[in-house]
């Protein structure tokens, strides 16, 4: 058989028969790292999964635009068209003083109000219904350029649930973010330090098979392949945890919060996250055990 | 074989383990490094096995200067030497076969001529019997012999003990330094170190006596 290939069913077969003599330490080591692992990634899914929890059927926001009494028209059907040209702008539609003081008056049964027809105090307005998915930034920037027009009198501005809610998420989301790093930051230390302290455990044995004449790649690869095995099983376990937790809390939400959304029924999981919680497992075991063995050979080679 | 040149060895902090050490060891030669706890030996020792370079001076093997070697050439020049440790170092996950195997798998030797190597080691050191049992399951005496087994395995032209007999009764003792002179006849060159005078003044070996980092006798044994 070809040499590379024997040396690494070698190491693989090292790897395992101490896996199996140390199966214990091994199942609490994944248990452990598994449940911390889940931590950040959980956080992440939280805040990744807030944007869900927006409605989709959230009012859209809407601005009431009263225009100068009187407004030439030609000026106001020019502001009609550059506000209807705006991609975040669904529509615009125009309500004529007479009708708003019909409507007002249905409205509030304020039926005498309906006397001043002749007299209408009221001005001209337009109704600016914005996109779904149009962002805040922008619905706050037209606002602003709106309220220096001066073919506008007065404004009303009435941010939809998404923008509300959205504000709340982007707060929620840099402290979720921060929580996050500090956990990953303390999880990554600890698989690091696991790993090391796997190797510190073995620090004779590899200095015996130095002094038989063993390369750094012999001595190294039962380490590596038993690292990989660590963080693949820790994070596949760290997985199952946050999709066992994701699953729980969005049930939790939907049976208490029916109305937010129907598509939280679906539980929605973010598969970055999940990618990422693996990729991290496994990177930070193997990283810890790579260095610790070689701190070790350093001195010894 | 072994050439020690005006050999210094301090350490970091300054403690000077060696100093100014020379001797020469020919091919087939066997001699005893003694002397008092701390006197050095471990140190000479290191050095010889590429553990440690020496602050001045040089340490040749079979011409090769050990300083020039790092890495993979120093791997394959502990391939070549055999190490006995007062504390056999066996790995009780594996058999008996296969600690005494290990340092054929690290050399690369082929899986087909390793039985009949192992075998033949273990047949020197009368442990043949013992073959497919534990480290664990074994008495102090036969565990050294199976740390001696995988010292010869690979047929090293350079064989080094460390305080081989250390954790032994007299009686095995004997024994071992017997295996030790058989292995010499046959041409290895050995350098023993140990501490134990009943040992070596049983064998009429050439002895090195040091103190204070300091060869301070070289020659043959009373006896």
């Amino acid at each position: 058989m070809n040499r590379w290939l024997l040396d690494h069913r070698q190491a693989l077969g090292d790897a395992m028969k101490r896996t199996q003599d140390r199966m214990t330490q091994f199942v609490v080591l994944i248990v452990l790292l598994g449940v911390l692992l889940a931590i950040p990634g959980w956080l992440a899914q939280i805040w990744l999964g807030m944007s869900a929890l927006v409605p989709q059927s959230a009012v859209q926001s809407e601005s009431l635009v009263f225009l100068q009494d009187p407004l030439e028209l030609e000026a106001r059907i020019d502001l009609e068209r550059t506000l209807t040209n705006r991609d975040d702008v669904e529509s615009v539609i125009f309500v004529a003083k007479s009708v708003a003081l019909t409507e007002l008056s249905e409205a509030d049964g304020l039926a005498r109000i309906a006397e001043l027809v002749a007299d209408n105090p009221l001005p001209d307005a337009l109704r600016v219904r914005f996109q779904l998915t149009s962002l805040a930034k922008d619905e706050a920037d037209l606002m602003a350029s709106l309220q220096a027009d001066p073919r506008i009198m007065s404004l009303r501005y009435y941010p939809s649930t998404r923008v509300q809610y959205a504000a709340l998420v982007k707060t929620l989301g840099w402290l979720g973010l921060g929580l996050s790093f500090l956990t990953i930051s303390g999880v990554l230390m600890t698989v690091f330090l696991v790993s090391v302290a796997d190797v510190v455990d073995d620090r004779r044995r590899i200095e015996l098979y130095t002094l038989l004449g063993a390369s750094r790649r012999f001595i190294l690869r039962p380490y590596l392949y038993r690292a990989t095995l660590l963080g693949l099983l820790a994070g596949a376990l760290a997985c199952l945890v946050i999709l066992a937790l994701n699953t729980v809390l969005f049930a939790v939400i939907v049976t208490n919060v029916e109305s937010l959304d129907v598509r939280l029924e679906t539980a929605p999981m973010d598969g970055r996250i999940l990618l990422s919680v693996a990729v991290i497992a496994i990177l930070a075991s193997w990283i810890g055990a790579e260095r610790a063995v070689n701190r070790r050979l350093n001195v010894l080679h | 074989m072994i050439e020690f040149e005006a050999v210094s060895k301090v350490y970091t902090g300054g403690r000077q383990a060696l100093s100014g050490v020379n001797f020469r060891l020919a091919p087939g030669e066997m001699a005893f490094l003694t002397g008092h706890s701390g006197a050095g030996k471990s140190t000479l020792l290191r050095l010889l096995l590429g553990l440690e370079k020496a602050s001045t001076g040089a340490v040749r093997v079979a011409g090769t200067n050990l300083a020039e070697l790092s890495g993979e050439k120093l791997a394959k020049y502990r391939r070549r030497v055999g190490v006995v440790f007062q504390d056999p170092n066996l790995e009780d996950d594996l058999t008996v076969f296969d600690n005494v195997a290990l340092p054929l798998r690290i050399a690369g030797f082929a899986e087909a001529d390793i039985p009949k190597r192992v075998n033949a080691a273990l047949s020197r050191v009368d442990l043949s019997s013992q073959a497919l049992l534990s480290p664990r399951v074994l008495s102090g005496g036969q565990q050294q012999r199976v740390g001696i087994a995988r010292a010869i395995v690979h047929r090293p032209a350079l064989l080094v003990a460390d305080e081989p007999t250390g954790n032994l009764d007299p009686e095995l003792s004997a024994r071992v330094m017997r295996m030790f002179t058989q292995f010499q006849q046959l041409g290895v060159t050995i350098l023993v170190a140990t501490h134990e005078r009943a040992v070596v003044e049983s064998l009429p070996f050439r002895r090195l006596v040091i103190e204070r980092g300091q060869l301070i006798s070289d020659g043959l044994g009373s006896n």
